[in-house]
């Protein structure tokens, strides 16, 4: 193997690691709160060390330039929209499921409550 | 159209022109023409929502090299450091932990809606930590309400410097 | 390359696991987190596999499967929220 592949699923492997703990924080995690926690996993170190193995492959190879672009973007689009349907999500649990551990300081309940 | 305004629909559509070309990678003339007729009629539609003060803000060079480099050494770092915590906090054998809701204060400095909607992704992107609302009281200071994994640290300034970390202190430098 | 074929099969294993919450979850803020990550994931697994076998259509599929997950996802948080 040449050390370019080496890299390649070097770095690739890290990503999958990572997507991994977050699927196993989502079995995992006793209530919803700490799920979205944990999902994030996925979304950072999963898909930045993925399309990162990916951007190396291409490069070294010399596919065309395109490839490299729809794979930025793919990377800046679940990077952008990630978190607004994370905190989207959280709002909404917030009102209707009862957290597991109770948190030990609630300052959103005493501020505005709707 | 309510809210239109020149410079703001030239800014749009020249983003949007770089974007199609970015998509299609061709310089063909055919191409290019249909990527400048529909990025102009897509911006006199969009650029009410996208920019509402000045509008080449982001044109500098000074601060696309800002945001890049905050994007690549800044935030990859905090990252790494989160996710390794988070790791260790879902292979733990028991998992046990202290979840809260905080309102930290946000930086004085840092007012326009494109500076706080960064600052709040960035914290909700790090593993840990999301960000429920953002709101303003009389005096004009900004508030992030956070939901924190494991609470270190009850004192609202103090968990501030804890979850922010120097982030918000380069995207100070970055937006107004 | 062989490796992306494999870090393709393990993203579809990682989608099963995640089947699973899916259809266990106590409520439905539960079983929405797990499909918002099996988007992300299965997104991973037509990149990975668009490398493989070298038809970029895949790419193309992957940007609209990741952008369709959000939506999807912040549309059952607002319904959630009573305000939909």
């Amino acid at each position: 193997m040449e050390t370019v592949d080496i890299v390649v699923a070097v770095l690739m492997a890290i990503g999958l690691f990572f997507a991994f703990i977050g699927t196993l924080g989502i079995l995992r995690m006793p209530d919803v709160f700490g799920r979205l926690q944990a999902s994030t996993c996925i979304s950072t170190m999963g898909t930045i060390f993925v399309i990162l193995a990916s951007i190396v492959y291409v490069v070294a190879n010399g596919i065309s330039g395109s490839v490299v672009v729809k794979l930025v973007f793919i990377l800046l689009f679940v990077l952008g929209t990630n978190p607004v349907s994370n905190h989207a999500l959280c709002k909404g649990a917030y009102r209707s499921v009862k957290p597991n551990p109770e948190p030990i300081i609630d300052d959103y309940k005493e501020d505005d409550p709707q | 159209m309510k809210g239109f305004r020149f410079t703001a629909w030239l800014s749009t559509a020249i983003v949007c022109f770089l974007f199609w070309m970015l998509l299609t990678w061709s310089v063909a003339p055919r191409e290019l023409l249909w990527g400048g007729l529909v990025s102009v009629v897509v911006a006199a539609f969009a650029c009410r929502f996208f920019i509402h003060s000045s509008a080449f803000y982001l044109y500098n060079p000074v601060r696309l090299i800002l945001l890049v480099f905050y994007c690549v050494i800044i935030f990859f770092w905090e990252i790494i450091k989160a996710n390794v915590s988070m790791a260790k906090l879902v292979l733990s054998p028991k998992i046990s932990y202290k979840p809260g809701i905080l309102r930290i204060p946000g930086s004085p400095d840092l007012k326009s809606d494109y500076g706080i909607a960064m600052v709040s992704n960035c914290i909700t992107l790090t593993p840990g930590t999301i960000t429920m609302e953002t709101a303003q009281d009389q005096e004009g200071r900004n508030y992030y309400y956070v939901h924190w994994i494991d609470v270190a640290e009850t004192d609202r300034d103090k968990a501030g410097d804890a979850i922010k970390g120097t982030m918000e202190r380069w995207i100070g430098r970055i937006w107004k | 390359m062989t490796v992306f074929l494999i870090g393709a099969i393990v993203c579809i294993i990682l989608d099963l696991l995640l089947l699973y919450r899916v259809f266990r979850g106590p409520t439905a803020a539960d079983r929405i987190c797990a499909m918002d990550a099996l988007d992300l994931v299965t997104a991973l697994a037509l990149v990975l596999y668009s490398l493989h076998t070298g038809r970029t259509i895949y790419l193309d599929i992957a940007l609209v499967v990741a952008l369709l997950g959000f939506v999807s996802t912040v549309f059952v948080g607002r319904y959630l929220e009573r305000r939909l």
